[in-house]
């Protein structure tokens, strides 16, 4: 291989080299540590909910007035709802799944705060509430009727039935290597639930929680006055239940206030906002910057050829084949993409040290490092073909001609 | 000379306008990308009251848990709220100019005529001097006194948006709304006043919209009401009525004080400590001593409302820059490399080195001026394409990532430096080269 004549051509015209090394030794740093952040970000927003979100939506309602009667008008909502077509299930709430407000406490597997404990996400629902979030239980029942207490006065006591729905997740932890049905847990003043359902998955309120999927169901209706309704739509008709329900909802009472109608899909794209606004933008100055950095290993690898046709000519005359030219610039430029890569392998480590220590982002996994180098190996040999191609095609008669 | 030295730039793009393009392409998206991410971190750091942020300062003390601190990944941090007992005797001191306790609280509005759709809203319950403190702006009418606070009397100031809604927007000074049942009598109306950050309170977002009232701090124990917005609890105890749970270790009340000179800060600070050490004897506060006293810059940094994300995507932005930028460096070269004979016949007519430097800085200054142009387009476009995604299921987006022509001043004279930066090399480069060699082979 002739890499020193190679390396001695580039040295001799060194400047348009050393930019296009600079371009992908910066192009590497900043594909590697986007590409990591937007990876984690696209696993995050695609987790599993467990919930049928996009059949579902929420809406608050709030009554007002002396003689408001908050569990009546629970009660003859949910009748309402569940004898419309296209509803699947109903079940009131305090708060709504993946919405980002909810409510948690802690949780032992024995009294007097001992024994395992975990803090979970609650809601306090009706006997509907496993149909209408979607969600399959692993085992156990869902909550019966007579098992919801309709609460007078707020309290911190726990529902009268005593029973609970907890998910796996969280049902793994405090009675691991246990089938969790039936047993009782504790809250930090001692007071029991039962387990009698255990569901398989399911997210709770806040996206950013490490924890999202430690979840508890209450067979309970708080005082109110105010409460959200969870409705499941049959599949392609929540448009139209939406609108429905609306309607439905403002004609039944004078004396109470009908919030805005959200679908638990919107709800999830709020709250993960964020995520994919990071994943929009990085995802776009990624692309680019590998498309300018191919740009600009072709634009040297033309401007090479052309500046040595006569060379090539000369090269041609002498003896050296259509190969061999292409051989040339394929090696010249992979040694610039080479030293690109080394000094950009430096940069990334660098750039995700200052985004991990400086700005609370994860450690860069060194498997990108590998992969991003092999990328732009490949795309700068892409890139040097098609004028590496063309420098073979120079006629060897070229040798004779001034340019 | 100027104007020949464009008119050259001009015929050189045009014998190579896929080149010139494809400089102003790589200028124009690292602009966009700059203008876009700037945007979102400019909005975030900014400090709506900037003027009084050395008076205003935001107290926290560490009421928390002895077993684990309040964030575990930040254990110096003090819980960003105050338990009901603390916000009061913190408020009770004399040291501030002025001062206010507060919390939010919701239920419903309406007219007692029926002259209004209910609406279950966000109220502020705070105290009279919120409104000099934080100079929120009247369109009728003003604040309460210091006496409405204590009886309390029913009054109420209401937004703008909300006047609209409950008087059609007309003065409303004097009539009365009714809010959780109970009249109230409206003694002012705000003009529009939408700080952001919320700077006053950033514990629901930071960008989410002031509340919709604002009515006495006691009637939130006269009613019994909750917080609207965050409560957190970590002891054990009882909890059975409010009463017990005003005197409990849950946290959910904001304290604001206004410190006019330094010795005031400094005698607030020790107050602060025997507060908190007096409180200690008693039995509370078991972790230790930790109080912080925070301005509003501070306390936007504090609640951590820029966010380590829109700093990381900064830096990126610009790492893409320097990337279009290296980028339209080599293309430049190579330009300017192909016409040298052009370049060597003006040396040999006479033109100096610094001709030729001051003419090509020139090809490369309007190169990065369309560039700048082209990307402040397509950043507002960029923008605009974001508003129009997340606006439909973010109601304060708008707020997140705003329209503000400083930015686009700022894009421009990023652009304006960056295409001087990429054009000196080239330039001075092809200024030094020989005229004699390009003559020759002519």
């Amino acid at each position: 291989m002739e890499i020193r004549p190679i390396f001695s051509a580039l040295l001799r015209n060194s400047a348009g080299a050393i930019l296009v090394s600079l371009q992908i030794a910066i192009t590497l740093a900043i594909v590697v540590n986007a590409v990591y952040l937007v990876k984690q970000r696209v696993d995050t927003v695609s987790r599993p909910t467990g919930l049928d979100e996009y059949n579902m939506f929420s809406v608050r309602v709030t009554g007002f007035g002396k003689d408001f009667n908050f569990h009546n008008m629970v009660r003859e909502d949910m009748i309402r709802l569940r004898a419309m077509p296209g509803v699947v299930a109903a079940t009131p709430s305090p708060q709504v799944p993946l919405s980002g407000s909810g409510s948690s406490n802690m949780w032992y597997s024995e009294p007097n705060e001992k024994g395992n404990k975990e803090p979970m996400n609650y809601y306090e629902v009706d006997e509907q509430a496993i149909a209408a979030l979607g969600t399959q239980l692993a085992s156990g029942s869902p909550f019966a009727p007579e098992d919801i207490e309709y609460r007078e006065k707020e309290s911190q006591a726990m529902p009268r039935s005593g029973k609970a729905i907890i998910s796996k997740a969280v049902a793994e932890k405090l009675f691991p290597g246990q089938n969790a049905l039936g047993k009782t847990l504790y809250d930090s003043q001692s007071q029991p639930l039962t387990i009698t359902g255990i569901i398989e998955h399911i997210h709770g309120s806040w996206v950013g929680w490490k924890k999202l999927d430690q979840v508890m169901l209450q067979p309970m209706v708080g005082p109110g006055p105010s409460v959200q309704y969870i409705v499941r739509a049959r599949p392609g008709e929540l448009d139209r239940v939406m609108s429905d329900v609306e309607v439905a909802l403002k004609k039944a009472y004078d004396n109470r206030v009908v919030g805005k109608l959200h679908k638990l899909a919107d709800l999830k794209r709020r709250s993960y906002s964020s995520d994919t606004l990071i994943v929009v933008i990085l995802g776009v100055v990624t692309a680019l910057v590998v498309v300018f950095s191919a740009l600009g290993i072709f634009g040297l690898a033309t401007f090479n050829v052309n500046t040595r046709i006569r060379q090539i000519g000369t090269r041609r005359a002498v003896g050296a084949r259509k190969l061999d030219i292409v051989r040339y610039f394929l090696v010249e430029n992979w040694m610039v993409t080479s030293a690109g890569v080394i000094a950009g392998c430096m940069l990334a480590l660098v750039g995700g040290y200052v985004l991990a220590t400086h700005y609370g982002l994860e450690r860069l996994d060194l498997y990108y490092l590998v992969g991003g180098v092999a990328g732009l190996w490949l795309v700068g040999q892409l890139a040097a073909w098609q004028p590496s191609r063309k420098a073979a095609k120079v006629s060897p008669a070229m040798a004779t001609r001034n340019v | 000379m100027f104007g020949y030295y464009l008119r050259l730039a001009l015929a050189s793009f045009r014998r190579n306008p896929g080149l010139t393009a494809l400089m102003i392409m790589a200028i124009a998206l690292g602009i966009a990308v700059c203008l876009i991410t700037l945007t979102g971190y400019r909005a975030a750091a900014h400090n709506p009251i900037a003027h009084k942020n050395d008076v205003l300062f935001a107290p926290a003390v560490d009421s928390w848990d002895p077993e684990e601190p309040y964030d575990k990944d930040k254990p110096w941090r003090q819980p960003d709220l105050l338990t009901y007992k603390d916000a009061n005797a913190l408020v009770a001191s004399d040291i501030p100019d002025r001062k206010v306790i507060m919390y939010k609280v919701a239920d419903v509005m309406n007219r007692a005529d029926g002259g209004m759709e209910p609406e279950s809203i966000v109220i502020r319950a705070t105290t009279h001097d919120f409104f000099a403190m934080f100079e929120t702006p009247f369109l009728y009418g003003g604040g309460w006194d210091q006496k409405a606070d204590q009886g309390p009397e029913p009054v109420i100031v209401l937004s703008k948006e909300m006047n609209e809604k409950a008087f059609k927007g007309e003065n409303s000074v004097g009539k009365s709304v009714r809010w959780h049942d109970h009249d109230f009598r409206v003694v002012g109306v705000l003009a529009d006043w939408q700080p952001a950050p919320k700077f006053y309170d950033v514990s629901n977002g930071a960008f989410e919209d002031p509340e919709q009232a604002f009515i006495p701090f006691a009637f939130g124990k006269q009613f019994e009401m909750g917080a609207a917005g965050n409560t957190n609890c970590w002891k054990t105890e009882t909890i059975d009525n409010f009463e017990q749970f005003t005197q409990s270790e849950c946290i959910w009340i904001e304290v604001w004080v206004e410190l006019r000179s330094p010795d005031k800060v400094r005698a607030y600070r020790e107050f602060l400590d025997n507060y908190v050490t007096a409180q200690k004897k008693l039995g509370r506060f078991p972790r230790p001593l930790n109080n912080g006293l925070y301005n509003v810059q501070q306390w936007l940094e504090f609640n951590d409302v820029v966010g380590d994300d829109r700093k990381a995507m900064v830096l990126l932005a610009f790492a893409f820059l320097a990337v279009c930028l290296i980028n339209t460096v080599g293309l430049l070269l190579a330009k300017f490399l192909n016409a040298a004979p052009v370049a060597g016949v003006r040396r040999a007519l006479g033109a100096s080195r610094r001709d030729i430097f001051l003419q090509h800085l020139v090809e490369a200054g309007v190169v990065s001026v369309a560039g700048g142009v082209a990307g402040a387009l397509l950043g507002l476009g960029g923008l605009w394409a974001l508003r129009s995604w997340y606006g439909r299921v973010i109601e304060d987006f708008g707020r997140r990532l705003p329209f503000e022509p400083s930015s686009l001043v700022l894009a421009i004279v990023i652009s304006l430096v960056a295409g001087v930066l990429a054009g000196l090399y080239p330039a001075w480069r092809i200024g030094r080269a020989a005229p004699a060699s390009y003559l020759k082979a002519q």
